[in-house]
């Protein structure tokens, strides 16, 4: 994975509090959610990327110059604050034509791509209302459209989602989807796991300033050995098939659901027991197949005390 | 960074190096105006700049003949310019201001946007110190004007080609005042979180040793900028105000340097220090 954006060793504290500590990580093109629990650092790692703060100690750069101090990586950087604030006198239009111009466009291409941006994130009819009459969606629908309207390599975002709709929160979903698709580096900060795993499985899980955990949301829980995965499935005949994986090493405990079809096992290797698991299945007349605690939730569930 | 993005990009900007400063400051000069002139503070300050004005029109219709004629108009347009405007009115606007520069933008979380674009933070002080000269020389040169007129032309415009220059002369001493006190609050802002307190201790406790007799008047800005007034008011009563005039010349140049060192320490500070945590 290309670095875009490299913490090496980098901390940061705030007098005798210790916002993140000693952190070494890469974030690659692509949609990275940066997840963890109010108070966890996720601003303050945010921040230090978007050169809002300089590092304590060790270093952050971005597109391989330092984060802090470089105003011309703006060039290619948009930055959505998780702050609800605006200068609310202006229109959308505006606020978003101004802070273009601040980016070195002339006044026709600063309106080409401001309508552009608000017509991206719906808000171009709304585009002549002033943002202090915006709803709280609206708001950070046009705080999204100022991190995207130039066009930037790198986005990062700082609860792009609090306080929108469900039609809405849908909308930038997918806009964050696309962008990372298009080969862009998102990286969205959250303390909302659907959210996250809405958007992406790529995950930098922070917790007390650390990164407890990073990568596939799905790998990072393949290397939990410690807490056994479950699988439950829905079958013909569910005793046929705990009848069949029943004398696996792998499979831990098996347990039958009240309504007679489903059945629930939790195995401490799942690879082996999916390996295992076809002829059973087919046998069995599996229907239905999930893993409760392989999403976002279980895994951080599992890595953060509570 | 990539070869691409270092690249001139195709709208024709240079994205390898922040927006040239001068048009960084010509964009943030536009964006702090528009906030500037339309705001409650621009009113209260008008409505100070503009009370001269209203005097001005009692005196021609009530008090003229009421007050001792030692006393001309001129002479009382002279205590407005010295008094009124570049010791008390001016100083204020200029805290008031000044010292917001930066403190609005961060009380209202807005400082982040401009923070994030590829200007130079120079370029953002410089930009919105400029509106705030555009905004306050907008507001009082012509205040004092019209107070000029009405005032000076109170007892008919005999002489009064010969006072023009005067009128010239005090308005680029009001305009040295906003430029001084600015350049000082604007440092002043960009250091403490809170500097409005301070500023008007500045103001009404510091400045009062310009009416020392000795060395300390040197030590403030009023001292120095009423040395640029030529006219001055009648001895009689406000001798003591006027205690100490210093040279011109030096005058001049002592405020320059003032000016230099506080604008060059704001932007300095403002170019290093992490606003966002105290947003």
């Amino acid at each position: 994975m290309t670095a875009v954006l490299e913490y090496v060793r980098a901390s940061r504290w705030y007098g005798p509090v210790i916002a993140l500590n000693d952190v070494t990580t890469t974030v690659g093109p692509g949609v990275t959610g940066l997840l963890g629990p109010n108070g966890a650092g996720k601003s303050t790692f945010l921040k230090l990327a978007a050169g809002l703060l300089a590092p304590s100690q060790g270093e952050v750069r971005l597109l391989g110059r330092p984060a802090w101090g470089t105003p011309e990586l703006y060039h290619h950087v948009g930055v959505c604050p998780e702050t609800d604030a605006f200068w609310e006198g202006m229109t959308g239009l505006q606020f978003v034509t101004a802070l273009l111009r601040l980016t070195g466009y002339d006044d026709a291409e600063c309106r080409r791509r401001a309508e552009q941006a608000l017509e991206t994130v719906a808000l171009l009819e709304a585009q002549d209302r002033k943002v202090g009459g915006y709803s709280k969606g609206m708001r950070q629908r046009v705080k999204m459209a100022q991190a995207l309207a130039h066009d930037p390599q790198v986005l990062l975002l700082d609860e792009p989602l609090s306080g929108m709709d469900p039609v809405n929160r849908r909308r930038v979903v997918d806009l964050v989807k696309r962008l990372g698709r298009e080969g862009r580096t998102v990286l969205v900060s959250s303390h909302i796991l659907h959210e996250v795993e809405a958007m992406t499985r790529r995950v930098l899980l922070i917790h007390n300033g650390r990164i407890l955990a990073e990568g596939d949301v799905r790998e990072i829980r393949d290397l939990m050995d410690e807490h056994p995965h479950t699988v439950s499935l829905r079958a013909r005949d569910p005793r046929a098939l705990a009848r069949a994986v029943v004398g696996a090493p792998h499979v831990l405990s098996l347990t039958f659901g009240a309504d007679g079809e489903w059945l629930t096992l939790q195995t401490a290797k799942p690879d082996e027991f999916y390996g295992h698991l076809h002829e059973a299945a087919l046998a069995a007349g599996v229907m239905e197949m999930y893993s409760p605690d392989e999403d976002l939730e279980s895994v951080f569930r599992y890595l953060v005390p509570r | 960074m990539t070869a691409a993005t270092t690249a001139v990009a195709a709208a024709g900007r240079d994205t390898s190096r922040p927006v040239p400063w001068p048009r960084g400051a010509r964009a943030v000069f536009d964006l702090a105006l528009e906030g500037m002139v339309w705001s409650r503070r621009s009113l209260v300050i008008a409505v100070l700049l503009g009370l001269p004005v209203v005097f001005a029109i009692a005196y021609r219709a009530v008090l003229a003949a009421k007050l001792p004629p030692r006393l001309t108009g001129f002479d009382l347009y002279g205590i407005v310019v010295a008094i009124y405007y570049v010791r008390n009115v001016l100083p204020l606007a200029a805290l008031f201001y000044a010292t917001a520069l930066v403190a609005d933008e961060v009380d209202g979380k807005t400082l982040t946007y401009l923070l994030t674009r590829p200007v130079r933070r120079s370029a953002i002080l410089a930009g919105k110190f400029g509106a705030y000269l555009a905004t306050t020389l907008s507001l009082s040169l012509p205040a004092a004007v019209v107070t000029f007129f009405l005032l000076a032309t109170s007892g008919g415009f005999e002489g009064i080609g010969g006072r023009v220059p005067d009128l010239f002369r005090d308005l680029g001493v009001m305009a040295l005042t906003l430029v001084a006190y600015g350049g000082l609050f604007t440092l002043l802002g960009v250091l403490l979180r809170r500097p409005v307190i301070p500023g008007l201790l500045i103001l009404y406790v510091w400045e009062l040793v310009a009416n020392l007799p000795g060395y300390m008047p040197r030590f403030t800005l009023t001292a120095w900028l009423r040395s640029l007034i030529r006219h001055r008011p009648p001895q009689e009563g406000l001798s003591e105000v006027f205690g100490q005039v210093l040279p011109a010349d030096l005058s001049l140049q002592v405020l320059t340097l003032a000016t230099v060192v506080f604008l060059a320490a704001s932007l300095w500070i403002f170019s290093r220090r992490e606003y966002v945590i105290e947003q």
